[in-house]
């Protein structure tokens, strides 16, 4: 008897982290004209707050918002801090004193893929979830000293089939550390479905970035399903 | 009054069953957006009538408006202004302003310049001060933010350059304004109010402003720290009365300010649902008159400020706030006129300060339509010859402005705002 009674807590467990990440689970994307394929979690909140019009490689660059839902509260929670009013107050501010203007909002992740496929320097973000077709998906990292360390090689993850199946996605969170030479060293997992961070880290550990003066710190979002 | 309070009820509760939303357009193929606002207010005091109104018997002469227009003409260009209308007592008298005009262009994240009539950063709500569906208050705490003379500092015909730099990722980012330009009162402001009440009677009042202002957002999440230096350098052109020798009637009269600086210093601090904000101000102002080619009068005044604020929104549609501001005034004259206008430099007196505890609550019936709820519990009138939002009856009425305080002062005032508007 015990055993029926484990595996049906397992599958909800299983069901829980699933839809748990479907509802919270969220990935940056661009407009290809975007250079980058890492913006660091700093830059992305000065971007969203029109602090920043331009990335380090001189990319222009135009903040996408979702109107409402999950997606946008997570994103809000997440990387710019603040709440939905907080944000619409910041932005009328701009607004109201000449010094900005309302950024584009949208309200489904479908209409957001599809204004930043359109448009030069758009940067949204959308359920990871969401089709990401005729746009790129931007990495989430942090640098602990200088400059973002740029990408060279990239090994996708192993996305079981099984997986996939049980409609098993999200996002991982890692930390990753580079050397100088720009091997990774070592990969933690931050959050995330652990399912999938296995995966995520296998792959991770092939990335190769360019060299730096010194060993860095980066943080990688790495998104299952909806591509 | 109570119709236009009533008007503006109707309006919102019309617009919960709508939705009221900013408009955009395309023109030679740039969209276009506008947007505006209104607010409508009442304020009653149980005793001493406050900020030009006739508060002791309910007033709704608060009322303003405004809408902008603006558009991205290029990625880094961008061109918008706003136009701007209020009537609050004896100030405004819907006496239409350009508020902004500006075209702005950010070469880089770092360096952007704007030029035309533009707002001028200074604390944390200077350019912002009169949107008030912004804020959790019905009336910003007025030791900073006198309501009766924004347009002294509220923005001015000239250019500035400003940006942002991350220090990186232990040290938080900074951004930059310094701004030059020129200041150029309306003649239904605060201070001209108050100068008639004294028989002096502005044709012009303004000059060059320069200063800057710098905040830090810290590493530690949600904390904002600032500093804000402003030095003016002010001409007035006016006729004047003489108290001392009436039967000479309308003499011309111009004064010059030897030193007109204001320092302010500010923080906030947001965490979830709460908000605290706190600035202190000093402003100095040492302006010289002449009467007739001879220097006639000297006024050195001396303001402070400070206030500490916090606001709560306890759910989606409702907010609690609180704040405490205490303002001092000093003030000294020197010259043969000085006899009109006695020292003050007890700032223990009531007429010398002003220390106001405020409560609020705000109610957002729709996301653009709000109703606030405000009580102000007064210490002190702060009259001097610098406004602070009490003022004195008037020395010999001409005729084109009422007295407001012709009983004199009561040395505490309790004050209700109701307010009321909405924004798209």
């Amino acid at each position: 008897m015990k055993c029926p009674k484990v595996l049906l807590v397992a599958a909800g467990l299983i069901i829980f982290a699933a839809v748990n990440s479907l509802a919270a689970d969220v990935k940056v994307i661009a407009n290809w004209s975007v250079k980058a394929d890492t913006i660091s979690a700093g830059e992305l909140r000065r971007v969203f707050l029109k602090e920043k019009i331009s990335l380090a490689d001189g990319t222009h660059v135009e903040p996408v918002l979702e109107k409402n839902g999950p997606v946008h509260e997570a994103f809000l929670q997440e990387y710019l801090g603040m709440s939905e009013d907080d944000l619409q107050t910041y932005y009328r501010t701009l607004v109201f004193t000449g010094r900005g203007s309302m950024p584009k909002a949208f309200g489904s992740d479908a209409e957001v893929v599809a204004y930043v496929a359109r448009t030069r320097g758009a940067i949204g973000y959308v359920s990871s979830a969401a089709s990401a077709q005729g746009v790129k998906t931007l990495a989430i990292g942090v640098p602990s000293s200088s400059a973002v360390r740029n990408l060279i090689t990239r090994v996708e993850p192993d996305y079981p089939e099984t997986l996939k199946r049980l409609n098993i996605c999200g996002t991982v969170r890692l930390r990753v550390s580079i050397s100088a030479k720009g091997n990774v060293e070592a990969v933690e997992i931050l959050g995330g479905n652990p399912i999938l961070g296995e995966s995520a880290t296998f792959a991770v550990k092939k990335w190769v970035y360019a060299a730096g003066r010194s060993r860095t710190i980066a943080e990688v979002s790495i998104s299952f399903g909806g591509h | 009054m109570r119709r236009r309070i009533g008007g503006l009820l109707f309006a919102c509760f019309c617009a919960g069953q709508l939705t009221l939303q900013a408009q955009d357009f395309k023109l030679f193929g740039r969209e276009v957006e506008i947007h505006g606002f209104a607010s409508q207010g009442f304020v009653y005091t149980n005793t001493n009538n406050w900020l030009t109104m006739n508060t002791s018997q309910g007033s709704g002469a608060f009322t303003d408006f405004g809408f902008n227009v603006s558009t991205n003409v290029t990625d880094k260009l961008r061109v918008g202004a706003q136009f701007y209308d209020r009537n609050l007592g004896h100030i405004g008298q819907y006496h239409p302003s350009l508020d902004w005009a500006v075209a702005d262009y950010r070469f880089k994240s770092w360096f952007g310049v704007r030029g035309g009539k533009v707002k001028i950063a200074r604390g944390l709500f200077n350019d912002s001060q009169d949107l008030d569906f912004l804020y959790t208050f019905a009336l910003l705490p007025q030791s900073i933010y006198p309501t009766d003379i924004r347009d002294a500092t509220i923005a001015n015909l000239g250019g500035n350059i400003y940006g942002g730099v991350s220090l990186g990722r232990n040290l938080g980012a900074i951004a930059y304004t310094a701004y030059a330009g020129h200041r150029s009162d309306s003649m239904y402001s605060g201070f001209e109010y108050l100068a008639s009440q004294y028989e002096i009677y502005y044709s012009r009042y303004g000059g060059l402003q320069y200063g800057g202002d710098l905040r830090w957002n810290t590493p530690l999440k949600g904390l904002l720290l600032g500093a804000s230096r402003m030095n003016e350098d002010v001409t007035g052109k006016a006729k004047f009365i003489n108290s001392l020798n009436p039967g000479a009637g309308l003499v011309p009269e111009t004064e010059r300010s030897k030193a007109d600086w204001t320092n302010q210093f500010y923080g906030e601090y947001t965490v979830g649902k709460l908000r605290i904000d706190s600035e202190y101000r000093r402003f100095l102002h040492d302006q010289h008159y002449q009467v007739l080619g001879i220097a006639a009068l000297t006024n050195i005044t001396d303001v402070r400020g400070w206030y500490v604020s916090g606001a709560y929104r306890v759910m989606k549609r409702l907010a609690l706030g609180s704040y405490y501001s205490r303002y001092t005034i000093t003030s000294v004259a020197g010259g043969p006129l000085a006899v009109l206008f006695p020292e003050q430099t007890d700032t223990s007196l009531p007429a010398n300060h002003i220390y106001d505890k405020v409560i609020t609550a705000r109610v957002d019936l729709k996301k653009f339509c709000y109703v606030k709820v405000e009580g102000h519990f007064m210490n002190g009138y702060g009259n001097s010859t610098y406004p602070d939002g009490f003022y004195p009856p008037q020395v010999h009425p001409l005729g084109f402005n009422a007295n407001t305080n012709t009983q004199g002062f009561n040395p505490n005032t309790n004050a209700l705002v109701v307010k009321t508007g909405v924004n798209f």
